[in-house]
């Protein structure tokens, strides 16, 4: 048995494709001359950028909120981000949001690490059934790059996300009625059909089953909440 | 920093290593390929020099076994069993060594690392215990547990100590 688990081990090579890639990529870097002194550099920039942290305008500075960004399935949880698009807050919108916030730290993540962390995360993943959908609405003065880069996510790409736009004062609104951006801007559109619908039914309802009555009330060439205008949504 | 040909003599003399390692540990060609660059870095980057070869084999080993734990750690690593690896490398390898590369694969992952260390590289309890800083009668009983547990995938009693 020793001598077939040696055998058996020695079946296993590292490809000539991953020596000649890792050959490239070694001599890339000596040639590049990779050499302590940009990592010192580095070192200095990530103190002095702490030391101005420690003051009471560099905390101010990082921790102004600027946009949000709501990720809905069911669980709704939100991101506030600050001006270089780092998670300065994460809540969850409703029960099931807040329980999933609790087990994550996704705080101080940058925007698009944090959402690979709460969608791959096993918390989430039991959410993400085959008719699950998986909504992203931004409010942000830069929209459109956030939105750019959640499309181009692998995350995205993975679980068909869609990517939405609100405006700020929506956000606003939102967040005063406790509600998550993406499910607050269905709501918008749900009840400018049927005034009879509430928050409270809205609130309780996934995105799938949102998305679904919204349909019926819009017809694929119209599809409001689908094909907002330049400054709004994009679709997948 | 170092040379072209001492990376070039690296990558000759280590890769099989590595991608055996990965094996333990990690699911696809792209995952072990990653580790393999980051530890060939981590080894050009480092300028001291070893004191002898196998100086420098128990520094790639101990590397490798920490960058497959770090990747497993980062985000979105699934910490399944890397049976899926086999996959890719099942129609290279002949079935008779198939079965045994999944027995070992599929033993918990403190006791594969161990049997392949002392099975495959011959390290003893004691250097197993020095690479992995671990007690040498934990890495007896790991040793121990491993063998029991391919005794019983695998059938037969002679698996030598």
């Amino acid at each position: 048995m020793k001598n077939k688990i040696r055998e058996s081990f020695d079946q296993i090579h590292a490809t000539g494709q991953m020596k000649a890639s890792t050959y490239s990529f070694l001599l890339q870097k000596i040639e590049n001359g990779t050499s302590k002194k940009p990592h010192i550099a580095r070192i200095l920039v990530a103190a002095c950028a702490f030391l101005f942290l420690c003051t009471s305008f560099g905390w101010r500075f990082w921790n102004t909120p600027i946009s949000y960004l709501s990720v809905d399935i069911n669980p709704s949880i939100e991101f506030t981000l600050n001006r270089f698009n780092y998670v300065i807050d994460a809540k969850g919108q409703n029960p099931d949001g807040e329980h999933i916030v609790k087990q994550l730290h996704l705080t101080g993540k940058k925007y698009l690490k944090a959402v690979e962390l709460l969608v791959e995360s096993d918390a989430m993943q039991k959410y993400l059934n085959n008719d699950a959908t998986l909504t992203f609405t931004v409010a942000s003065p830069e929209a459109e790059k956030l939105l750019k880069d959640l499309e181009n996510s692998p995350v995205s790409n993975q679980y068909h996300g869609t990517c939405h736009s609100a405006d700020m004062a929506s956000a606003h609104a939102a967040h005063q009625c406790g509600m998550s951006i993406g499910k607050y801007q269905i709501y918008l559109y749900l009840s400018a059909y049927d005034p009879s619908i509430t928050l409270e039914d809205c609130q309780s309802m996934t995105m799938h089953q949102l998305r679904s009555l919204l349909s019926r009330y819009e017809s694929p060439n119209t599809n409001d909440y689908y094909s907002q205008p330049h400054h709004g949504g994009h679709h997948h | 920093m170092r040379s072209e040909q001492e990376a070039k003599r690296a990558i000759d003399l280590y890769s099989d290593m590595i991608r055996r390692i990965c094996l333990l540990h990690l699911k696809n060609h792209a995952d072990t390929e990653d580790v393999l660059q980051e530890v060939l870095l981590k080894y050009v980057l480092r300028s001291d020099v070893f004191e002898n070869t196998e100086h420098e084999k128990a520094w790639f080993i101990r590397v490798t076994l920490n960058s497959c734990k770090d990747y497993l750690k980062s985000l979105f690593r699934h910490q399944t069993v890397p049976l899926d690896l086999l996959l890719e490398e099942r129609p290279n390898i002949s079935p008779e060594y198939l079965d045994v590369l999944e027995a070992v694969l599929s033993l918990q992952k403190n006791y594969r690392v161990v049997i392949y260390l002392h099975y495959y590289e011959g390290y003893t309890a004691k250097e197993i215990g020095k690479l992995l800083n671990k007690k040498e009668n934990t890495i007896y009983s790991l040793l121990s547990r491993g063998r029991e547990q391919l005794k019983q995938i695998l059938g037969g009693d002679n698996i030598e100590k």
